[in-house]
């Protein structure tokens, strides 16, 4: 099947908002989505963008049974390791179900790898959900590495209440 | 465990008496600068050294300064300063500092994320880490993230403790996420197919 990667445009936020979704509901989470196709707009396509998306296409003659096109996104952004410089986060990978097994997965992940190269960035990190064993298998293919196994990082996080609390905190 | 008392200062403890005066915090907390990359990358192998992974920091001065202070930044950095008069044993007025950066949860919207955080080991004890935090956290808020992410070594239970007392949540406990990465050769393999 015939496919393109591109560079996602403001208009597509609509198909990434859904594809979100999608991920989230795989991921056993959808409640904790909030934001919208406006946020993403927003944060996206301002003059400071908080991230990078590419888009997987098909033509029409391939649309979904839903009719859509836009059947795939990678979202990353820049970070910053203080050992070794420039990074890649990919926060995002998804290519919907009845896209899969086609090499779009692939070459969502090779492109970001492409515009990781680049940028000069050193390496890709990423989180995977311990149960997801179709992800890891496709990611440990293309030679990744488990940090949470390897050297014990856990991700950590203050949200909501706490982050309040923390910057009201006296000193 | 500590084995102390509390007793009523005498005549004699004077002189101990103005040793913690005189180490009593007195420091600031400001934007880096510049001028500060030395120590910044001082500091980064000191907490490296300390992660136990000091020969994994191949960054050098001239990246900080270029990655941090160019046209595009990659990070933004908080140093604790303090007056001569309180510098190090080995004479560092910076002794402390914070490099973070903002990123996306395609669910929340923009989150701060906290890369290191790091005060030298004569310099705890005196609120500095805790300020450090809350500005932080203020920023986070002022810039309207949803929150503040960050990783810790699972073994660092001191650490922890210190982001736990302060709410924060284990999502790799709580939600089983992993960090992976994949390395410059492997990326370079993925390019080039």
């Amino acid at each position: 099947m015939r496919f393109t990667i591109c560079a996602a445009k403001p208009e597509d936020c609509k198909d990434i908002a859904r594809m979100i979704m999608e991920l989230a509901v795989y991921e056993k989470m959808p409640d904790q989505v909030k934001i919208s196709h406006k946020e993403l707009e927003r944060d996206g396509f301002g003059p400071n963008p908080f991230y990078q998306c590419l888009v997987a296409e098909v033509p029409e003659e391939h649309k979904s049974k839903d009719g859509h096109t836009k059947v795939g996104y990678a979202l990353f952004f820049y970070t910053y390791s203080t050992w070794k410089g420039r990074t890649v986060y990919m926060e995002d990978l998804y290519v919907m179900p009845e896209y899969r097994g086609k090499g779009m997965g692939k070459a969502l992940i090779a492109t970001v790898a492409k515009v990781a190269k680049e940028q000069h960035c050193v390496r890709l990190q990423f989180s995977v959900l311990d149960w997801n064993k179709p992800s890891l298998d496709f990611y440990l293919s293309k030679g990744a590495e488990d940090l949470t196994a390897k050297e014990g990082w856990h991700f950590l996080r203050f949200h909501g209440i706490a982050l309040d609390n923390l910057a009201q905190e006296a000193p | 465990m500590a084995n102390f008392i509390l007793r009523k200062a005498e005549p004699k403890d004077v002189s101990d008496i103005l040793r913690l005066i005189k180490k009593m915090a007195n420091f600031i907390l400001r934007k880096a600068e510049p001028k500060d990359v030395s120590d910044i990358l001082r500091l980064i192998k000191e907490l490296a050294k300390f992660e136990e992974m000091e020969e994994q920091v191949v960054l050098t001065e001239k990246e900080l300064l270029e990655d941090g202070f160019g046209d595009h930044p990659f990070y933004h950095c908080v140093v604790a300063e303090v007056p001569k008069d309180k510098q190090s044993v080995e004479g560092y007025t910076v002794v402390g500092f914070a490099m973070y950066y903002f990123t996306y949860d395609p669910w929340i919207g923009k989150l701060l994320y906290l890369e290191d955080f790091y005060v030298m080991k004569e310099f705890r004890g005196y609120g500095i880490g805790s300020e450090i935090l809350k500005r932080l956290s203020e920023t986070a808020v002022k810039a309207r993230c949803s929150g503040m992410h960050f990783i810790v070594a699972e073994w660092n239970t001191s650490s922890i403790e210190f982001y736990k007392r302060r709410g924060a949540a284990d999502l790799s406990h709580e939600e089983g996420w992993r960090l992976y990465e994949i390395d410059k050769r492997n990326l370079l393999k993925m390019t080039s197919k």
